[in-house]
């Protein structure tokens, strides 16, 4: 017998059981990029994971926080980390020691050591503060090497010094000081703290040496004079681990460079190119190699860089060479091998090998210019001396090239070995469009539509004639489009150009990131990057905030508003940008609205301004329908807006506001999305009765938290009359983490944490994280519908009053417990709405997407008891508090799907199927069916075996058939014997 | 054994008689005629001429009196009574299968509705011909009323029928059965988020 608990979750597993992804359906109906972010300049770079290991792999940690290291051979991913999980521009730290099997990061607070090859977790180190710096100590008493974290505390500097093979501390050093700590250095015998002296704008660079065993101080001193730096961006580099580290520095018009090795209290001072718009320092980090470094100038014409050699016995700087001028864009990136120390630059047309010792070229590549034109930001660089024999020495040089697409490309020899589209990370709206028709077709289409039928008629009639032309084409192509039907093999596509596929699967994904890249993504042909192009450029540190995404498939085209007045308007298909407005500098569009476009279909974005403002629209052009939006950022309040027409032009008016009351703020605002379609407007019970749905498009739901006192109030409003429909208030709530609400048809659910006291033992509670799910009805009883009764039409200004006041849905909540968190929520659609819907959602600790039921959630589910056969009958079982994830309704199966931020969901013309893409950091794109396959053929069907059994039952008949007639003809006419 | 000796000599002795007065053949297939000289083989041939037949054919038959006009009369009404209650004495037996054969959709279940809605009206409609024969020019009103009270059966047979389909939840008796003609009501306004 099993224990009443046990079966009751068998009985749960077991509809779900036959959810699972097929094996063979993954690849095939989902795609996922596997990203990393953008890597950042100073934490690239290749590492031996052994200090045997012959080849070397690529680590980075990127802008949105993901630590990972590259195969630079394949371009695969190793292994990665999401040190960050909230995707803002991380920054952070990421360094190795030579000949170390491991590598150290830093963000936020904390300091991590992982190994190199495997990714696990070698230790981990938490402190108060920010870290400002991070850096291996080479060099130790005990041929140990140690990990240096310089934190930023409350009007304190802290270094300390971290034990390489544990992370306990080994010395700590404090000083309570206004000054902004910047970096930390060291060479073979000293630490180097670097921190800005002075006040904001006027600031000296000032470095206190410390001895490496204890810690203590041994000496501090200011450089230069007063008011040298102006911020913290001044300070181009700090080296370390060099023989000679040098801090060098610029003035704030970018004239001279002042450099100084640390240790010294001299500085040179070096003058720059004239239009120096950026410099950057390259030099090695090893101790056994040169001294050199390159100092690498973007001027407006192009780049040049100069090559300085620092005298280890005077400590003084001396220019070696200069690297003449190049117009474009370029990037140095430098490579040491024991004591050599190679630059490479690279260019838009060539890679470029050269000695830190002389100014020949040591050896040449050209590079193949892609379409389109991208030009190399930075990278980095391996160089292998190959003792070649009598040639002579021969160089193997692999560069890993962040472009000004954000791809991350690597050169191997002059030769593209990979491309990662990192660039896709950090998306932040996406939104899918169907693949254009011919225009052509489009065109004639439109002229049918608006001649006179008979005219129509005779157009339609030449246009098929016309398409004769193209039918001898068309019956070449049927027998290997057959062959591939049989074999079930995929039909390639014409020459890459996406066409339309009768299922409703081929569809365009388009993405903006938030550094103001666009991406076009072929989801029939496995999430296949179309085209990537440049709507703005963003400048570093801030994100292009997109207000709105609106594809116009009549047209091809796609509309995305940002929150600064810039707005971009390009081809779906190409991703040819039509035009755009450039942002400004104040944030002039808070949201936009998708209004009802009166010259023409589709819908065109209406821009909402700060505190909901909406600017006169001309009458014509003016909505028709009220536009519900938040009102001023700080004040917690929603409201509708319509216009009223005064004369051409349309004024705003505030039809209603709802301010929420004082102490809540709103968490999260969900609406049922602008394609709901509703198969059923009731219920239909085991006694064949129906309850009928309460179904109001004009409806959303608010869930506003109180921080003060722990509680969640979610309000169902009416948007039309900003009326309250229905509210519900969740106390013990951890307001601090995610709340997330949904909502389709006549349902929403909503996630948070929260407490529960048990209602049979209220001593007792429940802490977890819990899904609420509501459904609304017109009445509580079956077969009634409601106060409107059989009326067509309804009103939410007139609504209908019954004694005891207005009249409002009825609504049956029921809440759940989950096994896991779940974040960005969203509710499968499909073309018609048969099919049963799922909840799709994010676990932030899994790194998966799961896919709740329906039925599942369902809050109708009998308490305490079985399920009557009735209740049965109905899909009902008996609740069950808690529900656990289930890995076979994990629609990204094995996949580690990491950072998703959103997930949108699209209708296909089979009515099974809804297509899924989901973005944040990685990007995964799936098709779901919440009621099976039931209108296609999946993979498992076997047409081979069709089409054999029918071939042999046909051949079996010609065969037969000669016999069979002999035998009848033999009965008549022979005599028995 | 004297008692059984005593009836043969005061008349024909048994095997005799069963000699001349065989009994009737059971006719299994009306299509294959009898061989010549068949005893039933005109009372068989044809309905029509059965009564006529039985009463100068059988020799057995003419020993006894041939029975007047009221008594034929009568004994036909006995009869068409018997054809008229013969649909409600399957009934029992029908409900008893239907109920068993359950209320899902399945072959069996399909097949036996269709046999109770087919029965009843097929009877009904034929009505006239099952009680032609028993028809005379002076039982008719007689006749008439074993017509209603078989067309009554019928209908009884027919509601069985009608039970096991609403069993079965074919009829559209309820309101969900009606919930796809129910429109879904318009707002008259609408309203777009901009959040």
């Amino acid at each position: 017998m099993l224990p009443p608990q046990l079966s009751a979750f068998l009985l749960l597993a077991l509809p779900s059981a036959v959810r699972a992804v097929f094996q063979d359906e993954v690849g095939h109906i989902d795609y996922h990029y596997e990203l990393l972010g953008v890597p950042q300049r100073e934490t690239t770079f290749f590492h031996r994971p052994r200090r045997d290991a012959k080849a070397s792999l690529l680590y980075t940690l990127s802008d949105v926080g993901v630590l990972g290291a590259v195969n630079p051979t394949s371009g695969a991913v190793l292994w990665r980390h999401l040190l960050n999980s909230t995707a803002q521009d991380a920054g952070g730290f990421l360094r190795a020691g030579e000949g170390e099997n491991w590598v150290a990061s830093a963000l936020g607070s904390s300091v991590h050591a992982w190994d190199a090859v495997s990714g696990r977790n070698k230790f981990w180190a938490d402190f108060g503060g920010e870290v400002k710096d991070l850096e291996i100590m080479e060099m130790t008493e005990n041929h140990r090497k140690d990990v240096l974290a310089l934190f930023d505390e409350s009007d304190s500097t802290v270094l300390r010094r971290l034990s390489g093979y544990d992370g306990s501390l080994v010395w700590e050093f404090k000083e309570t000081t206004k000054d902004t700590p910047l970096q930390v250095s060291t060479n073979v015998e000293k630490v180097f703290v670097i921190s800005l002296h002075g006040s904001s704008g006027a600031y000296n660079l000032k470095v206190s040496t410390l001895d490496t065993l204890t810690g203590r101080r041994l000496d501090e001193f200011v450089l230069g004079s007063k008011s040298d730096v102006h911020s913290r961006e001044d300070v181009m580099f700090v080296g370390a681990n060099s023989a000679a580290p040098i801090v060098a520095w610029t003035d704030d018009s970018l004239t001279k460079l002042h450099v100084n090795v640390l240790g010294t209290k001299s500085r040179q001072e070096f003058a720059l190119p004239a239009d120096t718009l950026a410099i950057e320092i390259h030099a090695p980090h090893l101790v056994q190699s040169q001294p050199h470094f390159l100092v690498h100038s973007k001027t407006a014409a192009g780049n040049t860089a100069d090559v300085y050699h620092v005298d280890l016995k005077t400590n003084t700087i001396t220019k070696a060479y200069n690297i003449p001028l190049q117009p474009g864009a370029g990037a140095f990136s430098t490579s040491s091998e024991n004591a050599n120390v190679y630059f490479t630059r690279i260019t838009e047309g060539e890679l470029v090998l050269l000695s830190s010792s002389s100014p020949d070229v040591i050896a040449r590549w050209p590079l193949e210019a892609g379409e389109p034109k991208t030009h190399p930001v930075h990278g980095v660089s391996e160089v292998v001396k190959k003792t070649a024999g009598s040639a002579g020495a021969a160089y193997a040089v692999r560069s890993a090239v962040v472009t000004s697409n954000d791809d991350w490309v690597l050169v191997r020899n002059g030769d593209v070995a990979w491309t990662r589209p990192e660039g896709l990370t950090g998306a932040v709206a996406a939104v899918f469009a169907e693949i254009p028709e011919s225009e052509e077709l489009a065109k004639s289409l439109e002229q049918e539509a608006h001649s006179n039928p008979w005219a129509a008629y005779v157009h339609r009639v030449k246009r098929h004639v016309n398409d004769l032309q193209y039918l001898p084409e068309y019956l070449a192509s049927i027998p290997t489009r057959l062959i591939a039907s049989v074999l079930g093999t995929e039909v390639s596509p014409k020459a890459g150009k996406p066409s339309r596929d009768s299922f409703g699967f081929h569809k365009l994904a388009i993405l903006a990131t938030k550094r103001g890249m666009i991406y076009g993504l072929d989801v029939g042909n496995k999430g296949k990057v179309l085209w990537a192009n440049k709507a703005f450029d963003i400048p570093k540190g801030s994100t292009w905030n997109v207000t709105g995404i609106q594809a116009h498939d009549s047209i091809g085209e796609v509309t995305i508003h940002g929150s600064n007045h810039d707005y971009v308007v390009f081809k779906s298909d190409t991703g040819k940008i039509l035009h755009e407005g450039a942002p400004e500098a104040q944030v002039k569009t808070q949201s936009t609205a998708a209004v009802d476009n009166p010259h023409g279909a589709g819908h065109l974005l209406l821009p909402v301004g700060p505190n909901g403002d909406i600017m006169d629209i001309p009458t014509e052009w003016a909505p028709k329908k009220t536009i519900v939006t938040r009102g001023s950022a700080g004040a917690e309040d929603l409201k509708g807006v319509i216009f009223v027409p005064n004369g051409t032009v349309s004024s705003p008016l505030t039809s209603w506001t709802f301010p929420l009351p004082h102490g809540q703020r709103v968490a999260h605002i969900a609406t049922r999305p602008s394609h709901d379609a509703v198969a059923s407007i009731g219920r239909v019970l085991g006694d064949r009765s129906v309850k009928y749905k309460h179904l109001n498009p004009n409806t959303l739901v608010l869930a506003a938290a109180n921080d003060a006192a722990s509680t969640l109030t979610v309000y169902l409003l009416d948007t039309i009359s900003g009326e309250v429909l229905s509210s519900t208030k969740y106390t013990g709530v951890d307001t601090s983490k995610t709340i997330e609400c949904a909502m389709a048809e006549n349902w929403f659910v909503c996630t948070f944490f929260g407490e529960y006291t048990l209602r049979d033992n209220p001593t007792q509670s429940i802490k977890g994280y819990q899904i609420a799910v509501t459904d609304l009805y017109e009445s509580e009883l079956p077969n009634d519908r409601g106060p409107l009764g059989d009326a067509q039409s309804f009103s939410s200004l007139d609504p209908i009053e019954s004694p005891t006041g207005l009249t409002l849905p009825s609504a049956i909540s029921q809440s759940y417990i989950l096994g896991a968190p779940i974040q960005a929520l969203q509710v499968t659609q499909t073309r018609q709405g048969i099919s049963t819907r799922q909840v799709l959602a994010y676990t932030p600790t899994t790194h998966g997407i799961v896919a709740l039921p329906r039925f599942l959630l369902e809050p109708r589910r009998p308490v305490g008891r079985d399920a009557t056969p009735a209740e049965a009958e109905e899909g009902l079982m008996k609740y069950h508090p808690v529900i656990e994830i289930d890995p076979k309704s994990v629609i990204t199966h094995e996949r580690d799907v990491v950072g998703v931020r959103r997930i949108v969901v699209a209708p296909t013309i089979v009515e099974s199927t809804s297509l899924v893409l989901a973005y944040g950091i990685d990007v995964f794109g799936t098709r779901v069916a919440p009621s099976f396959l039931f209108d296609i053929l999946g993979k498992g069907f076997n047409k081979v075996t069709l089409v054999g059994t029918v071939a042999a039952i046909a051949a079996g008949v010609v065969g037969l058939a000669p016999m069979v007639r002999r035998k009848q003809i033999d009965a008549r006419w022979k005599a028995p014997m | 054994m004297s008692e059984l000796t005593i009836p043969s000599r005061t008349a024909v002795p048994t095997w005799v008689a069963d000699l001349n007065n065989p009994p009737a053949p059971k006719s299994k297939q009306n299509s294959i005629p009898d061989p010549p000289g068949y005893p039933s083989s005109q009372a068989v041939s044809s309905s029509k001429k059965k009564d006529a037949a039985a009463k100068d054919s059988s020799k057995a038959a003419a020993q006894r009196k041939a029975p007047t006009g009221a008594e034929m009369d009568t004994l036909k009404v006995k009869k068409a009574w018997e054809v008229a209650l013969g649909p409600v004495k399957s009934l029992p037996m029908t409900g008893i299968m239907m109920y068993m054969s359950g209320n899902s959709l399945q072959i069996f279940s399909i097949m036996m509705v269709w046999m109770a809605f087919k029965n009843p009206v097929m009877g009904i409609l034929a009505t006239n011909q099952a009680f032609e024969r028993f028809e005379t020019e002076t039982n008719r009103p007689k006749i008439l009323q074993v017509k209603v009270a078989y067309v009554l059966m019928q209908l009884l047979a027919l509601a069985l029928g009608i039970w096991k389909v609403n069993a079965m939840g074919l009829l559209p008796t309820t309101r969900s059965d009606w919930l796809a003609w129910e429109a879904q009501r318009e707002p008259l306004e609408s309203s777009v988020p901009a959040l």
